[in-house]
């Protein structure tokens, strides 16, 4: 793990388990309904402020706590277009398989990559360590996934590149 | 006919009794001190970049955070943030430790360890008091809506900043080890921000 | 110290529990039942249920004189089940209110029991004889939010309340005809119904997750979403209390506390552990915990990063890294009571947690 990444990674686990102390809570608008605080954004006091870590102005994450439910909003490294188109790319196929992922938000928050929506429903029924674990292997997983597909690209278009040019005998 | 369209009117915002309305006012302590202006911050800020000078960036850090524009106006706290900033990159790596220890504990030691950490919660989430354009941050507009566009402007580059969030991560990690998560967590709960 | 007891009863969040007096049945909410489990040997075995809401149980309470359970929900309703032979009848309570109700607690005097919700109101429920009901009174004024938490005095008027708007109170629920004129105390003389005894908020706010009056009544220790407990004792009627002390901890929020006698609290949470703190009014301050872990190294091992133990998945198949906590609880706590006590002194104290545990701690 490289030096800066390190602390990166601190800070967004202790961010989180701090943010994670949510509890069950039934909606004080509509009568009946427990929705996730954060989405209905209905009652300003029942959210808190939201943190952002960040390790440079290319990579941060978002986390917008509430009383029932907490957001995490990531933005991934894209140092050229290559990567940027990777990273949408890489997003797009997650979001569309978000109910086999459980915490994983369907649209991204505006500004940021990837979005995820823990709920108290998911705390309960999973590890609270576990799931901040989920989310910190996902930021380190998506940089070497990112990495390596682009490799794994340019080396594709190399060698498309050279059976193109190479001339017919 | 120009007439508003009553569908997309938001009619709990209307309801002076609706929980929309809440009274964010009413979580604010009563003893918030007087609201401070831009100059009493500079006032401040030429005091602590003495003490710096000096060579007493604990007193430095200490002066800094008691002195807090808590009730201030949106320019006091940021010239306060600036001040804040700067003494953090003063201290060296390695005495990070002893410093928060000296300031953290004692007499509103409590405090002053919450207030450090808005203060880097602060710093994390602007992009640097000096260079703030080396990423266009309030342009990007990433895959909203799907449909991916060449014109887009777009969050590219290795990133600038890296070097002053380094400082305020370095100076998380060492904050939690000393003030515990607790004081995370009264950074989402205060309403009074720095 | 003795081993906590652990009964681990089910895989779903328990929101609240209840012993009976002879301590023999325990009372939990789960989902949307509440479960009543009777003890054989050193074991709960599941023995009734009682159906009838419609959505979450959020709070339920055993008197312990009179063996009525009252029982609240999301589903805007409260019951009160009695036992008959044929089983457990529920009465519907008139709550009037049109939002969840979140927490109930009996009066020490069993004769009322108070109904928090997400109205903004507590309904005070008492007997009405003539027409053989449980109605309500409201109190409303001043709550902005929700409420999450309350607490009786021992005289049953004085009644605690705390809120999502960060204030923890101090109401008057004095109701004609069913209560004793109260002794008049440093929280008020005269006290008509809905009057405000006492208003209080933390520095840094945070929502008030649990309230609880000391043994003698006169001293209100709350905790907050700010991870701190407040202990405040009032000083006279209608003057700033005095002395109103906060500790703030470098825990996760404590969501429940008891008192233990007048000089010790013991309050549990986010971090699924029970906490003791000690003090007076000259200060308070957190002792430790009462969990004695097993030797060191958990810090160590929560150092180990994600990537390690995807690498030794991979290798080996298997993650060596153990997902289990070191706490006896597996997740948050969400509430605290007292399990065996005499006179103020708390012997022993059972928590309950979403992680459908119901563990008994002897001091």
């Amino acid at each position: 793990m490289s030096q800066s990444l390190r602390p990166y990674l601190q800070c967004v686990r202790s961010s989180l388990t701090a943010a994670l102390a949510i509890s069950n809570f039934a909606s004080q608008i509509s009568e009946r309904h427990n929705v996730p605080e954060i989405e209905s954004g209905a009652s300003p006091e029942l959210i808190l402020n939201p943190l952002t870590v960040s390790r440079n102005d290319s990579e941060s994450v978002l986390i917008e706590p509430s009383v029932n439910s907490v957001r995490v909003s990531i933005r991934i490294k894209q140092a050229d277009e290559i990567e940027h188109i990777l990273v949408h790319k890489l997003a797009r196929f997650l979001t569309q398989r978000a109910e086999s992922f459980f915490i994983l938000r369907r649209k991204p928050v505006k500004g940021y990559d990837i979005s995820f929506l823990i709920t108290n429903f998911h705390t309960s029924s999973m590890y609270k360590n576990q799931l901040v674990e989920f989310v910190i292997s996902f930021m380190e997983d998506v940089d070497k996934e990112i990495s390596e597909m682009k490799l794994f690209l340019n080396a594709r278009a190399r060698f498309v590149a050279e059976s193109f040019l190479t001339p017919f005998d | 006919m120009s007439q508003l369209n009553y569908r997309t009117i938001n009619i709990d915002q209307l309801d002076p009794e609706s929980s929309v309305n809440f009274p964010m006012e009413t979580l604010l302590p009563a003893n918030l001190p007087a609201p401070e202006t831009s100059s009493d911050a500079a006032n401040v800020a030429s005091q602590v970049r003495q003490l710096l000078r000096g060579g007493d960036t604990e007193g430095a850090l200490r002066a800094a955070l008691d002195t807090a524009p808590l009730g201030g106006d949106d320019r006091a706290k940021e010239v306060h943030m600036a001040t804040v900033t700067e003494v953090l990159q003063g201290i060296r790596q390695a005495d990070m430790t002893r410093v928060l220890e000296s300031v953290c504990g004692g007499d509103g030691g409590a405090e002053r360890a919450d207030c450090l950490m808005k203060y880097i919660y602060k710093g994390m989430s602007s992009s640097g008091p000096s260079g703030g354009g080396q990423s266009p941050r309030n342009t990007i507009s990433p895959q909203s809506t799907g449909g991916f566009s060449q014109i887009q402007a777009r969050n590219v580059g290795e990133g600038g900043g890296g070097q002053q969030m380094s400082v305020l991560l370095n100076w998380h990690e060492k904050l939690v080890e000393v003030a515990g998560t607790g004081c995370i967590v009264r950074v989402m709960t205060d309403r009074r921000t720095v | 110290m003795a081993t906590p007891q652990a009964h681990h009863l089910f895989h779903a969040p328990i929101a609240d529990h209840s012993f009976s007096a002879d301590r023999r049945t325990v009372a939990v909410a789960r989902d949307n039942n509440v479960e009543l489990y009777q003890s054989s040997g050193s074991k709960f075995t599941l023995s009734d249920e009682l159906k009838g809401h419609e959505k979450t149980v959020t709070s339920v309470d055993i008197a312990p004189g009179s063996g009525r359970i009252v029982t609240c929900s999301q589903d805007r309703n409260a019951y009160v089940w009695e036992k008959t032979p044929t089983g457990w009848k529920p009465t519907l309570v008139l709550l009037r209110i049109n939002r969840a109700a979140t927490f109930v607690r009996w009066s020490p005097s069993e004769q009322k029991f108070a109904v928090g919700s997400g109205a903004r109101v507590i309904a005070v429920c008492y007997f009405e004889e003539e027409n053989d009901w449980w109605i309500s009174k409201h109190l409303k004024k001043p709550i902005r939010s929700t409420i999450t938490t309350l607490a009786w005095h021992p005289n049953s008027v004085l009644l605690a309340a705390g809120s999502t708007d960060s204030h923890a109170r101090v109401f008057s629920s004095f109701i004609k005809g069913t209560d004793a004129r109260p002794e008049p105390s440093a929280w008020g003389e005269r006290l008509p119904f809905n009057t405000i005894c006492g208003e209080f908020l933390n520095d840094s706010a945070g929502w008030i997750q649990g309230v609880s009056f000391s043994p003698s009544g006169d001293a209100l220790a709350f905790t907050g979403h700010d991870s701190s407990v407040t202990v405040v004792y009032p000083s006279a009627p209608e003057q700033p209390p005095r002395a109103m002390l906060n500790i703030s901890t470098r825990l996760l929020p404590l969501n429940s506390l008891i008192w233990n006698g007048e000089n010790e609290i013991i309050a549990a949470g986010h971090d699924c552990e029970p906490y003791r703190f000690q003090g007076d009014e000259n200060g308070w301050r957190l002792t430790g915990s009462l969990e004695s872990k097993a030797g060191a190294g958990a810090g160590a091992a929560r150092e180990e990063s994600a990537l390690n133990m995807f690498r030794q998945m991979d290798l080996k198949g298997q993650t060596t890294v153990n997902t289990k906590l070191k706490t006896t609880h597996q997740n948050t706590i969400n509430t605290i009571r007292p399990y065996e006590e005499a006179n103020g002194q708390v012997k022993s104290f059972s928590t309950s947690g979403v992680d459908g545990r119901v563990v008994i701690w002897t001091l």
